[in-house]
């Protein structure tokens, strides 16, 4: 899914969050948004995503404005995935049953848990398993629904440096079979991996670099 | 598929709470409801015993007021369709040591009513004792009504709370008790096609005295209006205490849950979903509390019926209506309690899970 924002503003309040943004996501990239704290990233990611509505400024899906795409709800589920920094994996259900919540095909659960290897650890609950393996069962739970496009804020930001470098890999692997990822994060190790890097800088993007 | 039962063990000690809090208030609707509606069918049932008719003095707001002359009766006993007139004079007087008792006196024909477990009927200066009363007061032979004494003819047990806790005499000694003739009248019919026209007449025959069919009168009947009432307005005040308990803590569960409510959000379940969700927890716990507090009504009622201290006189019975009803209550409850909450979660802003940290 190509997504395309232009003009891009955003206020919290009296503070001028994001001064201006135009940029194109390609469908089935991996595009990584990096930056210092407070330079804009995470408020860019949301509007993306849909989560947040821009101030000033339009974000289009392959050409539609949000307006034009229908229930929110049920675009989100069949195109878009989350993995925020905390897993949000909910406590009283099993890995399985987190992904099982968001799945609209069950049968995909089980491939996808031992494509990230964390099969075994099905029917255990979050509080049972690594907080590497939370945060798989959390991608598994966003990738389920073969979604267009992953959006990530800081997902490795509860991470050692082992399971970070683990979950951009994943992230990669994904993106090659032909899953979007658009990343916020303020770990540089992530510029690595991406195709695409923009850096944010005082709520402008500094620079667009592609691979 | 997410199942309440998990949701609800999780959260164990918030459960814990609204359950409670529901139970206390179906038990207090199960309880007021039993008791008034007790009290009223003990009272219909006596009123209904040989009664198709009842004649009370005209205007009167209680039955317990009633003078009416009962030098009426034959007159009346030979009126065309009527099978048999019987006289009640109704009162309470304390009987040593107990401070209030229920007192009738009864027309000779209707001694046969009451089903005698030793001894006989009432002669002059007699009293026979309804079953309870006789254990309270451990076996007398004889007692001290308003310091008069009598001598106790025999024991009678009633299904009837009222007079099982009572004291029967015959009409003399009651008229002389509380200084009247008779409270009502009670007039049993060969045919009750016959009743408007019987109705008519008696009225004609005594001015003074209004006539109605019983099931009429106990429609009509003051005291059992401000009874009904009553207890309509306790269990409403105790459904709006289980509701205002249910809200307030769905809303702090809500608010410990926000993570979870945020992500269904982001992942695209719908506030439908959500609410749903919401609900089928609260339903759960309100059919648990119902059973529990049905469980725990029956045998608070079944003690009340043994105390000793209200002699029989509370009497409440939980009846199919009641069940169906209070559990109409209870999920009504569980349902209007639950959907504020439920609809705050549902428009939760998965931006909040971004913006704010920890599950």
């Amino acid at each position: 899914m190509k997504i395309i924002a232009r003009a891009l503003e955003h206020y919290y309040g009296q503070e001028h969050i994001l001064r201006g943004i135009d940029i194109e996501i390609k469908a089935g990239s991996f595009t990584a948004i990096i930056g210092e704290s407070g330079s804009g990233k995470t408020t860019l990611l949301s509007i993306l995503s849909t989560l947040l509505n821009p101030t000033i400024g339009s974000v289009r899906f392959d050409g539609k404005t949000i307006s034009e795409l229908g229930n929110i709800d049920t675009f989100r589920r069949h195109n878009i995935g989350f993995v925020f920094q905390f897993h949000y994996l909910i406590s009283y259900l099993t890995l399985r049953e987190n992904v099982a919540l968001a799945a609209l095909d069950e049968s995909l659960i089980d491939p996808l848990l031992a494509e990230l290897g964390i099969n075994s650890l099905a029917k255990r609950y979050s509080d049972e398993v690594s907080g590497g393996e939370r945060q798989r069962a959390a991608i598994a739970r966003a990738l389920i629904n073969r979604p267009k496009v992953v959006f990530a804020d800081e997902p490795t930001g509860n991470l050692d440096s082992k399971n970070a470098l683990g979950a951009y890999e994943l992230f990669k692997r994904f993106s090659r079979e032909g899953t979007g990822f658009v990343v916020a994060s303020h770990d540089k190790k992530l510029a690595e991996y991406a195709d695409t890097i923009i850096e944010m800088e005082d709520g402008l993007v500094k620079s667009i670099y592609q691979r | 598929m997410i199942t309440p039962l998990k949701a609800l063990r999780k959260n164990r000690f918030k459960t814990a709470l609204i359950f409670m809090s529901m139970t206390v208030s179906i038990a207090a609707i199960f309880l007021i409801s039993a008791i008034s509606g007790g009290v009223v069918s003990m009272y219909s049932a006596m009123l209904k015993t040989d009664g198709d008719i009842i004649v009370t003095q005209k205007g009167i707001a209680d039955t317990f007021f009633s003078d009416i002359n009962r030098s009426q009766m034959d007159p009346i006993a030979k009126m065309e369709g009527v099978k048999e007139v019987t006289a009640l004079i109704l009162g309470a007087a304390p009987v040593d040591p107990l401070p209030i008792v229920g007192i009738y006196g009864v027309s000779e024909n209707r001694f046969k009513s009451y089903a005698l477990t030793q001894g006989s009927s009432p002669q002059m200066g007699e009293v026979m004792l309804g079953s309870k009363i006789y254990e309270t007061l451990k076996h007398p032979k004889t007692i001290l009504i308003s310091k008069k004494k009598f001598v106790v003819s025999g024991v009678f047990k009633s299904k009837i709370g009222f007079e099982d806790g009572g004291v029967v005499m015959g009409l003399e000694d009651g008229g002389a008790l509380f200084h009247k003739s008779a409270s009502i009248l009670l007039i049993t019919l060969r045919d009750l096609g016959k009743s408007d026209l019987l109705i008519e007449k008696i009225n004609t025959l005594l001015p003074e005295g209004e006539a109605k069919t019983t099931d009429s009168f106990i429609d009509s009947y003051n005291q059992f209006k401000i009874i009904k009432t009553s207890s309509d307005v306790i269990g409403a005040m105790a459904f709006l205490m289980g509701i205002l308990g249910i809200v307030s803590m769905m809303s702090m569960v809500v608010n410990d849950r926000k993570g979870e409510f945020g992500i269904m959000r982001s992942i695209g379940l719908s506030s439908r979903t959500i609410i749903f969700k919401l609900l089928s927890e609260t339903l759960i716990i309100a059919v648990l509390a119902f059973t529990v507090a049905w469980g725990v009504s029956e045998g608070v009622l079944e003690l009340i019926e043994h105390a000793d201290k209200f002699q029989g006189y509370i009497n409440g019975e939980i009846t199919f209506t009641l069940l169906c009803n209070v559990f109409v209550v209870s999920v009504t409850m569980a349902l209007f309690g639950t959907l504020l909450p439920a609809i705050y979660a549902a428009r939760i802003d998965p931006m909040s899970l971004i913006q704010r940290g920890g599950a």
